[in-house]
């Protein structure tokens, strides 16, 4: 599926064996893997499934993780995901993060944050905005940045989005007992 | 004493039994929210994205912490049940507003009130926790998350992913297991869901 540099075939191959820790404090992996479905544009570099790695990471294109990582990760303008397979713990700070897998730690996004169903999230979130799917294993704290001259109908608009309907307000019983001290 | 209800029986008629209400504590609730906007809420039912967007925009921080998944986990695992609690593991008066929505009714009694009791101690003093759940209706007896709508509109939607009994308490026996809080609005509505704001 991806096209792939005999580098990280190689590096992959060894990883079976030995897998492959890096403690320098920022690690260039741009020649790891590359998602050559995208453009240029917005190129993604994927860490591989059998390879791990210990430090920093500063990026300035996409990065997803397949494999394990810990420690911290800067990608200010790029997206940042956590593949169905992928392990990392440690800070991510990150435009756009998508998590699949496992995630512990703390993730800053100016832009959006998206959990889907099969992840597993312990740490704090700090972003724009948050999307999370139902079946999500999730511990965890959030912090949204609010837009004070922005009214808030993003609960509304995702029922209609989801195409999911209540009976109406009007339909419903009115109040039967009410008790208030 | 409890009434376990048979989930089986009533998964069928779960798609057709959709419930809906205009919550009153809700909307009093986002209006405390919005004017304190320093507000620390818990929310420990099941993950619900409308919820979470709804509750992290009022609130300074929002914490979740799905005890349901936690116990999907722990029974899946052949754990007992008591391991859960750990991961209420908050600092004491920690939280304004607690969400406890449709949750102490998948509880048994001994599970409940030791929900309840850890609530008293990480919720502020004068914190509030604001229950939901329904009685008396066949949807209750399913997990379902409450999910807020436009307008505090609260629906069930049905967590077909879970599966834990429910047990069915009257208003009295709710009450009962909260009882180092003091209550503060009680509603009921005709289609079965009710709405408890306690404060401790």
């Amino acid at each position: 599926m991806f096209k792939q540099s005999e580098k990280a075939k190689k590096a992959e191959n060894d990883s079976t064996k030995n897998p492959i820790e890096v403690s320098s404090t920022a690690v260039d992996v741009s020649n790891l893997s590359r998602d050559t479905r995208t453009s240029s544009r917005s190129e993604t570099t994927i860490i591989g499934e059998k390879i791990s790695i210990e430090g920093n990471i500063r990026a300035e294109e996409n990065l997803t993780i397949e494999g394990f990582m810990k420690g911290s990760v800067e990608i200010a303008k790029h997206s940042f995901g956590v593949g169905s397979k992928g392990r990392v713990e440690g800070e991510i700070r990150a435009n756009n993060v998508l998590i699949s897998g496992l995630l512990h730690g703390k993730v800053n996004a100016t832009g959006k944050v998206e959990i889907t169903k099969n992840a597993d999230f312990y740490g704090d979130i700090k972003a724009h905005s948050i999307a999370i799917e139902e079946g999500a294993f999730f511990k965890g704290e959030i912090e949204l940045g609010r837009d004070p001259h922005k009214k808030d109908d993003s609960v509304g608009k995702q029922m209609k989005e989801t195409g999911y309907r209540g009976k109406q307000a009007s339909s419903v019983p009115t109040v039967e007992a009410v008790k208030e001290n | 004493m409890d009434a376990i209800i048979d989930i089986a029986q009533i998964n069928s008629h779960l798609e057709s039994e959709t419930l809906a209400y205009t919550s009153k504590i809700l909307q009093q609730l986002a209006d405390r929210l919005e004017k304190q906007q320093r507000a620390l809420v818990l929310d420990v039912g099941t993950v619900c994205n409308e919820n979470i967007n709804f509750f992290a925009q009022r609130a300074k921080k929002l914490f979740v912490c799905d005890i349901f998944a936690h116990m999907n986990r722990h029974q899946s695992g052949g754990l007992k049940t008591k391991g859960i609690w750990r991961h209420l593991d908050y600092e004491p008066n920690s939280f304004d507003v607690i969400n406890l929505w449709n949750s102490v009714e998948h509880l048994n009694d001994k599970d409940a009130k030791r929900l309840t009791e850890i609530c008293s101690k990480i919720v502020k003093k004068k914190g509030l926790l604001f229950v939901i759940d329904i009685e008396n209706h066949v949807s209750a007896q399913a997990v379902s998350s409450f999910v807020i709508g436009k307008d505090f509109q609260i629906s069930l939607r049905p967590q077909t992913h879970l599966d834990f009994p429910w047990y069915c308490r009257h208003n009295r026996a709710v009450i009962s297991l909260f009882t180092s809080f003091s209550i503060v609005k009680i509603f009921q509505y005709r289609n079965g869901l009710r709405e408890f704001l306690f404060q401790r």
